[in-house]
């Protein structure tokens, strides 16, 4: 027993040292910010206000952060719309194409997502590699004005962000049991009906993690709008970044990112309610 | 017995622990002591500094140089401001930053007599009220905010003033700078303003008219506009000047004009941070940066005017009387200087989020 102790104290240490200094703490600090004022000299005046909160019902805000859903839910949709088909037909392959195709979906992760963002600029630009090859293939006479559109910004959203709904979902499909298909087959149901409703209910957590593991990092990623769509609209994310570099409104930048955790926890909320039903229904 | 055992193991791990923490703080203090004294910490404006320059002071000094950068005054000042200066030897804010951070002591007082080559300075750019007698601040590049444009799109004469681009024309075809500052400028110019203005009415009158061009508008950026003007994303827009010349030595279509209700214009100084740990290395690096060769090579590279006298005569001819680099009194008509705005900053920020979000 006593040789395992250190290890267990430095681990267990470590662990709670990491939680607390950069997870508890900061969110502590951000969470207590959101309740001060803003200060002309400091970034914070230590004086109580619910000023920051009631600011955010201002419709300026809402529409925002509606705009800002309303990415995340386009991105999250289309991912799910190519990532479904792409994650069945990976079970569907040998096992000896499946780990190279796995590992073509990990690869892009080795690279950081900002400068993949920065490489579709390259590609969408007007003198860009897109641009040329169309030019030269004679298809168009004047370069296309890719860049900087809403498009543009789907798209890149999509790139940076297809590999999480993949993942979930290939790990479900791979656990289908197909002799239920086949039984439903066999009792006379149609492709779509089995589909429906034994392929869909079956695989509903891996849509619903993938929903969440895109939906999520979607509603932050403010670079790609910013990089592809020109910086023109406005995200959550832009606005508490602003908030502590530019307008220097420290109180208020917290109130909105408390907010944003608190609905995030929300939908966490929910999809372990949904999960936890999707798994009781699966029960016989 | 069992918690006796377990308590002396707690207390031998604590001492275990307590001699790795101490050897990895031994540790780290030799390596911070090594290294202190042959580096440099300068925080700079992006594309500002040949990489040319940085490589010749290490040479001649043995100084290293861990050289960052930003975008923003307000982005190099909350990050200087956080860590109250610590970490951080030489800054390069702009004249009303240079104000508001020496009065909250973010900056240390030079000694002069340390810089040999103060005297290159025009005394006409030196004790301004943001900082008098230049006690804390040496000025390093000044410049202007105007318009640039392709003269393979757009006509020469046509774009004259700031009020031009808002014509139709230009749907979807123009830069903004993705500064809140700059961009209000523009819209207290055109509405007959100073772009300095405290007052909520006259800001919203700029807001109201800078909503009307946002169609014509392809592009907020700040970090390297001059790169969507070469690669022909646009063809008109505002932009630093320093950034035209250096998009029309790779393209001379592209043009740089002041605008007649008047360019933008600031001075950027170099300054020694209050935490700064090197400090003989600071002096050295601003007196190395004065010298005239180094300034005249930094100003042909990046294109920004030199408040560097004996430097603008090194400069060749065709640098010195390009109009982009060194206006003339005419082309600085009606220039105004950004000075701080102080608690209309938040008017401002609000209505450039209205601004972004088109509601």
């Amino acid at each position: 027993m006593r040789p395992r102790e250190p290890f267990k104290w430095m681990a267990v240490g470590t662990i709670w040292f990491w939680l607390v200094a950069f997870a508890l703490l900061p969110n502590l600090l951000v969470f207590v910010a959101s309740f001060l004022q803003r200060g002309s000299d400091e970034f914070v005046a230590f004086a109580f206000t619910l000023g920051n909160y009631q600011r955010l019902l201002d419709p300026l805000y809402l529409g925002l952060l509606l705009d800002s859903f309303w990415l995340a839910a386009i991105t999250t949709i289309l991912c799910l719309l190519l990532g479904y088909p792409f994650a069945y037909l990976l079970t569907r392959m040998t096992p000896r194409w499946r780990p190279l195709l796995l590992l073509l979906v990990i690869i892009p992760f080795w690279t950081s997502s900002l400068v993949r963002t920065y490489a579709m600029v390259i590609v969408l630009k007007a003198n860009g590699l897109l641009n040329q090859i169309l030019l030269g293939l004679g298809l168009i006479d004047e370069p296309l004005e890719l860049l900087y559109t809403e498009p543009a910004v789907i798209l890149g959203m999509l790139y940076a962000l297809l590999p999480f709904m993949i993942l979930p979902l290939y790990a479900t499909l791979e656990k289908l049991d197909h002799r239920l298909i086949e039984a439903a087959r066999d009792l006379g149901a149609g492709q779509f009906t089995i589909f429906r409703r034994i392929i869909v209910p079956l695989t509903l957590p891996g849509i619903i993690a993938g929903s969440i593991l895109t939906f999520l990092p979607g509603l932050g990623m403010f670079y790609v709008a910013d990089l592809l769509g020109g910086a023109k609209a406005l995200l959550v994310g832009n606005l508490i970044r602003d908030q502590f570099l530019s307008a220097r409104d420290w109180p208020f930048g917290a109130a909105v990112s408390v907010m944003l955790t608190v609905l995030m926890g929300v939908l966490l909320a929910a999809y372990y309610l949904s999960s936890r039903r999707a798994s009781r229904g699966v029960m016989p | 017995m069992l918690l006796n055992l377990r308590a002396s193991a707690i207390c031998e791990d604590y001492a275990m622990l307590r001699t790795l923490l101490v050897s990895l703080l031994l540790l780290g203090a030799s390596i911070a002591g090594a290294a202190e004294p042959q580096t440099l910490v300068v925080y700079n404006w992006a594309e500002y500094l040949p990489k040319k320059v940085l490589q010749q002071f290490t040479r001649e000094t043995g100084i290293k140089v861990q050289y960052s950068t930003y975008d923003s005054n307000e982005a190099m000042y909350t990050k200087v401001k956080t860590v109250k200066g610590e970490g951080y030897d030489l800054l390069v804010p702009s004249t009303y930053y240079v104000d508001r951070m020496r009065r909250e002591g973010l900056l240390q007082p030079l000694d002069k007599s340390r810089l040999s080559n103060f005297g290159n300075l025009n005394p006409r750019l030196l004790n301004q009220p943001y900082d008098p007698d230049n006690q804390y601040s040496i000025p390093y590049l000044w410049g202007t905010t105007g318009i640039a444009y392709n003269e393979a799109k757009v006509a020469s004469g046509k774009l004259t003033g700031w009020a031009d681009l808002w014509d139709p024309a230009y749907k979807n075809k123009l830069l903004l700078l993705n500064d809140m500052r700059e961009v209000f400028s523009m819209g207290l110019k055109v509405t007959g303003y100073s772009i300095n203005t405290t007052d909520e009415n006259q800001i919203r009158a700029a807001y109201e008219k800078l909503a009307e061009i946002m169609p014509n508008v392809r592009v907020f950026d700040a970090e390297s506009p001059k790169t969507k003007f070469l690669s022909q994303e646009v063809m008109a827009g505002m932009l630093w000047n320093g950034e035209a010349y250096q998009a029309s030595r790779e393209n001379p279509k592209i043009r740089y004009v002041y605008p007649r209700e008047g360019a933008m214009q600031w001075m950027d100084s170099l300054v020694i941070s209050a935490g700064a740990k090197n400090l003989d290395g600071a002096y050295r690096f601003i007196d190395f940066v004065l010298r005239p060769e180094i300034a005249k090579q930094i100003c042909e590279e990046v294109g920004y005017s030199s408040p560097n006298l004996a430097a603008i005569k090194l400069l060749p001819e065709k640098v010195r009387n390009n109009p982009t680099v060194y206006p003339s009194d005419a082309d600085l008509k009606n220039v105004e200087f950004q000075t701080d705005v102080g608690a209309a900053l938040p008017v401002y920020d609000q209505y450039w989020q209205r601004l972004k979000a088109g509601r």
